[in-house]
């Protein structure tokens, strides 16, 4: 595609809102459907395929946070103490890119979703989880609650197994310096699935993260010429808008239909993953 | 600061940097219909420049050419996280959460680092 006409852009700009509903209620940047929606429907290049898709994670995250934050769904204090670990992580995934054999690590990560979306399908009665706050999450105040319009109360809740989803986090850090996608995955695993975490919370607090670590590697791909406007425009325009509307939803819907949101992601992003350590390049 | 002060200044950060970038954006965008992408709406020459090049932007935006507009945009909405972080800084800061007000302040400065040092 080398000049965007009306139906193309009209066709991008659709696909970009749904990857912004999408994307706004699972708490991921929706580059796993703008990315192979742009080279394989509309024929653009890999590579500025993925600038778009930076672009579309800021425009997920910044559009459907300003409403989050204001509803008290996101955790601001929890997001910044993880944001520590995925800003640190993705200046040494970007540090080791260089020695580390991409299609090993893809296959490796592929797995651990795919068998995550298995412990997620377990999982997808559960509402609320109901945890006394632990030491250390009363130390790094990692406790409070949000207001759940669903249910019609306030909902309590502490991060558990911090360590441990400090830990998960500062790989997400990693993988996403590394390798650039599937960060917003592994965010929402890390709060549900390690610190057990409300769904909306993970996802809210997720989406709120993603932005700041795409902005970390945004300058890459600006001076590398990856951020192409006549495709990147109607992206985020059509994103932003997708991810404003997603987030008017998240209120009204549950932490199950959240969850059963995610699971799909989870599983073409892992079965993506897959395809890539197979050379298959979508 | 009160808790609830504090969301509503991160909100509000969050929400003018995406209607500006939008703004931007769109009329770029809808420029480009009328006089294309490397046309001007004040009728100068079409630039030749790459339209991945962000380089010259302040005499491009001058001449009101539609990629400039968009690239603008797009600039303003990749500095929105950055000035999201930047503005919990001082919001934690006001609320007398010092724990937190030197996390965020890493955390800023950890990101700074990465779009002005990693290449």
């Amino acid at each position: 595609m080398i000049q965007g006409t009306p139906g193309t852009d009209l066709g991008i700009f659709l696909v970009s809102v749904g990857a912004g509903v999408i994307g706004s209620l699972a708490g991921v940047g929706g580059g796993i459907l703008v990315i192979p929606a742009l080279t394989t429907i509309f024929g653009v290049d890999i590579r500025l395929a993925v600038g778009a898709s930076i672009v579309s994670v800021i425009a997920t995250s910044s559009g459907a946070a300003s409403a989050y934050v204001r509803d008290r769904i996101t955790d601001m204090r929890i997001g910044m103490f993880l944001e520590l670990a995925t800003t640190t992580g993705a200046v040494c995934g970007a540090i080791v890119a260089a020695y580390v054999t991409a299609s090993f690590l893809f296959l490796l990560l592929g797995l651990v979703v795919l068998l995550s979306a298995a412990m997620q399908v377990a999982r997808l009665r559960e509402e609320v989880p109901a945890d006394e706050p632990s030491r250390l999450a009363s130390a790094l105040k990692l406790s409070a609650s949000y207001p759940d319009r669903r249910l019609g109360r306030e909902v309590p809740y502490s991060a558990r197994r911090i360590p441990l989803g400090f830990a998960m986090m500062w790989f997400a850090g990693v993988v996403s310096g590394l390798l650039g996608i599937g960060s917003g995955v592994l965010k929402v695993l890390a709060m549900d699935g390690a610190m057990r975490l409300p769904m909306k919370v993970s996802s809210a607090t997720s989406n709120f993260m993603i932005g700041v670590t795409a902005a970390a590697s945004a300058g890459i791909y600006l001076s590398r010429g990856d951020v192409d406007p006549r495709i990147a425009a109607p992206v985020a325009l059509g994103v932003l808008l997708g991810a404003i509307t997603g987030a008017r939803l998240l209120n009204r819907v549950s932490n199950r239909v959240v969850r059963m949101i995610f699971l799909p992601v989870l599983v073409a992003v892992g079965l993506e993953m897959i395809g890539r350590a197979a050379g298959l390049s979508v | 600061m009160n808790p609830e002060r504090f969301r509503v200044m991160v909100s509000t950060v969050l929400l003018v940097g995406v209607s500006v970038s939008a703004a931007l954006i769109a009329v770029g965008f809808g420029a480009s219909f009328a006089v294309g992408w490397q046309g001007s709406l004040l009728g100068s020459p079409a630039s030749s420049i790459a339209p991945t090049d962000f380089g010259d932007l302040p005499a491009r935006l001058a001449r009101l050419e539609p990629l400039a507009l968009s690239q603008l945009g797009l600039v303003v909405l990749l500095a929105t996280p950055v000035l999201r972080v930047a503005s919990s800084v001082v919001g934690f800061a006001l609320e007398g959460d010092r724990l937190y007000a030197a996390i965020t302040l890493v955390v800023l400065a950890v990101l700074l680092s990465s779009i002005f040092l990693v290449r």
